[in-house]
């Protein structure tokens, strides 16, 4: 078991005061927070809850275990309100229902899905007839009850789930009085894809191509975090090369899609020509990405012990492309923080409190730009970070939507460094190691920071090294219900530039 | 000619937009589509199944009927490369500016019709754009009257080289902000945006698919080379033909193919260089051109040029 796991098995009873103790005493975060159907080994559910301390490099994870006699538990949402969404998919996923929690209504199920039924149990099975009116939709079997804003004059917005322009699905109900707007509810999942369970049936080896499916953007960090957690379980040590690489390209990652959201913002406000030039700058990026790997969103690298290609006989290519990025993007920035009709429209727009955003555990450039100093990179060191990487000297106070892209800036900046330093150090070793055998019954956490914050993989194998659990949650995930406050008394038509600023994946919610 | 120099507005304002939608995907380095390609649109859209939602009235169905009547009945009284035109007895501008708003006002009801909530608030907020624009452009009109004496454009675009005044300069710029915000473009609104929360224009016409909306866009169309045939008559006359004959008339329509383009570079340039501001922010910047206008009618009346 990795070192800096510490796992304590805590009473049902005392499960909620443990991890409030543990918010308080330690200044944790609740990083995830998943159930396991472990009946046919321990005959019990388990629920685990991920805390990372500040400061110090150490997961905390106290969990619990729940008879199939009574499958209820004590919610502790109320203490700790990152847990929101987390209770709630363990209710859907599972049907083990959080107490008094405050918004006990389905999260990832909607209306035609039917009732007890618990997909991630092991013997979970769903009826022909079932299955077909699923499909279809039209029967509504649990219904799904937004919260109605009363009063004069307010009346609601139905957007999405299907937008005008080519978007994944996902929907808003914007609550407004005139163009304020009071109050937003999101309805995510109309695309989940039930990867957790998909999971189950494949092996740990094959499991990494599922895992750089997830979400389309952040590819190379989802199945990073992945191998990494797989990695850990089996106790493999890749070499310093193949952790270079992973590095390196994490960071390649990283610029492409910040280079490309700087530029999207643009979108929202009208900036057509900062837009096109994001666009090109990304374009770049993306050809480079496929230049290294044959794959333009580094698709097919990753795998169990190592990486596949040795990206470094590239050494010029990349440097000369990371240049030409360079100029273009200071180009980029000169013309955007030129452009006071741009900058305008992005201050004091969708502000998102610091304390808001600690309560609701948000994660990466949202945490950033809200004045939190969250980089897995720097409080948890992996791969060659605790080499290479200099923990963010700048985090903006505001919280709004210029601040979110000034922590963009400011990681780009970053990232760029790190690749150029990367690329001119020697890196030692083979691409693989052996990793053919995966221990039976161990589990292990795999982390690393996505461009949109940080993504987290739990993997549990059961007795024959196959994957008894694979738990993921993407950065979305964590975010989503940030959006909401953040929108809250905006004007209508700066929601979408608002939403834009988080750049939240649908598809890295619903996995 | 003169009688049928409104054609020229009908068949060639698509083509306008076409040149402006080029010039800015040149400005983001884009090759763009072509300029004839507001035309292919058009008679894609005629050829299309429309589909009408149930709930709809009379009034969503005659709107883009009378959209398209009302801004050719603009084109006709409006001189567009000889202000010699029999029609031109009945153009008074102030008239012309009426004629447009019975246009808009049903489009704005239409929107309304159909009960969705982004047509609600795209009339809303039309119709709160209308409500700043409307005055300024009524002052830099005046402006131009009573330097020329007379309300009828055939008579003002006769009187040319005012521009060089003082007070048709202030109103010249007015008059380009309410073009501007009028054709619903940056920085009032984002005519190529698929984002419904921020549209104002074109919120109205989501409701609306095949004959109907392509009546819509190309009254759309027809009526932003209308104002743009306006401004060039009201402070750029020269080269205007005064009569029917046919090397003045030639002259005169090479002339006003200039001046359109030059408009359009115009428009690009603007578009191009500027975020959409917020739309609580827009009453500041009309606001700003209503006292440019006012100020142009004060120029007049003191120093008397």
């Amino acid at each position: 078991m990795p070192e800096n796991e510490e796992y304590k098995e805590v009473g049902k009873s005392e499960f909620r005061s443990y991890c409030i103790a543990l918010c308080l005493s330690k200044k944790a975060v609740l990083r995830l927070m998943f159930a396991t159907d472990e009946r046919e080994t321990d005959n019990c559910f388990k629920i685990y809850a991920v805390f990372s301390e500040q400061g110090t490099d150490i997961f905390h994870i106290p969990f619990f275990k729940l008879r199939e006699d009574d499958l209820t538990f004590r919610s502790i949402t109320d203490g700790i309100p990152a847990a929101h969404w987390y209770e709630r998919e363990i209710m859907d996923m599972f049907g083990l229902v959080p107490k008094y929690h405050p918004d006990p209504r389905r999260l990832v199920f909607h209306d035609s899905f039917p009732a007890d039924s618990h997909p991630l149990r092991k013997d979970w099975e769903i009826s022909e007839k079932d299955l077909k009116e699923w499909g279809e939709g039209m029967v509504r079997k649990v219904p799904y009850d937004f919260l109605e804003v009363e009063g004069e004059g307010v009346y609601e917005i139905p957007v999405g789930p299907v937008h005008a322009g080519i978007i994944e699905p996902g929907h808003f109900r914007i609550s407004a009085v005139g163009e304020t707007i009071l109050y937003l509810e999101t309805r995510m999942f109309y695309t989940h894809k039930g990867i957790e369970k998909h999971f189950e049936g494949m092996s740990f080896h094959e499991g990494v191509k599922l895992a750089e499916r997830v979400s389309g953007t952040s590819t190379f960090s989802h199945s990073t975090a992945y191998c990494m957690a797989v990695e850990r379980m089996a106790g493999i040590t890749i070499t310093e090369k193949a952790k270079a690489i992973r590095t390196f390209l994490l960071e390649l990652e990283r610029l492409y899609n910040h280079i490309g959201d700087i530029g999207f913002l643009c979108a929202g406000t009208g900036l057509t020509v900062g837009n096109a030039t994001g666009s090109k700058i990304k374009e770049r990026l993306l050809r480079l990405n496929d230049r290294l790997t044959k794959s333009r969103f580094l698709r097919g690298i990753n795998t169990i012990g190592g990486v596949t290609k040795d990206i470094f006989l590239h050494a010029d290519d990349i440097s000369l492309t990371i240049d030409t990025v360079a100029k273009e993007y200071k180009g980029l920035m000169k013309l955007l923080l030129g452009s006071v009709s741009h900058i305008e429209r992005l201050e004091n727009a969708g502000i998102l409190s610091k304390n808001r955003a600690l309560k609701l555990g948000v994660t990466g450039i949202a945490a950033k730009a809200s004045g939190i100093d969250d980089d897995i990179r720097s409080s948890h060191p992996h791969l060659i970070y605790n080499k290479i990487f200099e923990p963010a000297t700048f985090t903006r106070q505001e919280g709004d939507v210029f601040a979110r892209m000034m922590a963009r800036a400011e990681e780009t900046k970053c990232s760029m460094h790190m690749i150029k330093t990367i690329i001119e150090g020697q890196h030692e070793g083979d691409l693989q190691v052996k990793a053919d055998d995966i221990p039976p019954n161990s589990h292990a956490l795999g982390y690393t920071e996505t461009p949109r914050g940080s993504v987290f993989y739990w993997v549990k194998s059961d007795g024959e090294g196959r994957p008894l659990r694979v738990k993921l949650r993407s950065p979305s995930f964590c975010n989503w219900p940030s959006v909401p406050f953040a929108i809250q008394g905006n004007i209508v038509p700066d929601l979408p530039l608002c939403n834009k600023s988080f750049n939240l994946s649908y598809s890295g919610c619903n996995m | 000619m003169e009688n049928i120099q409104f054609i020229i507005i009908i068949f060639f304002s698509p083509l306008i937009q076409g040149i402006i939608k080029k010039l800015k995907a040149n400005f983001q380095g884009r090759v763009g589509s072509s300029i004839f390609q507001p035309y292919y649109d058009l008679m894609r859209l005629f050829k299309k199944e429309m589909v009408v939602s149930h709930v709809t009235s009379w009034i969503f169905r005659v709107a883009p009927y009378i959209v398209f009547v009302s801004t050719t009945m603009a084109a006709i009284m409006v001189p567009v490369i000889t202000t010699k035109s029999t029609y031109s007895i009945t153009g008074d501008i102030i008239v012309l500016i009426y004629v447009f708003a019975i246009g808009k006002f049903f489009m704005a009801l239409a929107a309304l019709d159909a009960g969705t909530a982004f047509g609600g608030e795209g009339s809303s907020r039309e119709m709160m754009v209308s409500i700043l624009v409307e005055p300024m452009i009524m002052l830099c009109i005046f402006t131009t009257a009573i330097a020329a004496g007379s309300t009828n454009l055939a008579v003002i675009a006769e009187q040319h080289n005012t521009i060089l005044t003082p007070s048709h300069m202030l109103a010249f710029f007015a008059f380009m902000i309410a073009i501007v915000a009028d054709t619903g473009r940056i920085p009032v609104d984002n005519p190529d945006t698929h984002l419904e929360l921020t549209m104002i224009h074109e919120g109205m016409l989501l409701e609306y698919s095949g004959r109907y909306l392509a009546l819509m866009e190309w009254a759309h169309y027809m009526k932003q080379m209308l104002l743009f045939t306006i401004v060039v008559d009201m402070f750029f006359p020269l080269g205007i033909a005064y009569n029917g004959g046919m090397s003045e008339i030639a002259v005169s329509f090479a002339a006003y193919g200039i001046k359109m383009i030059f408009l359009a570079c115009v428009m690009s340039i603007v578009e191009s260089t500027r975020a959409k501001l917020r739309v609580f922010e827009l009453p500041s910047l009309l606001g700003g051109s209503f006292a440019l206008a006012v100020l142009s009618l004060l120029t007049l009346i003191m120093i008397g040029r």
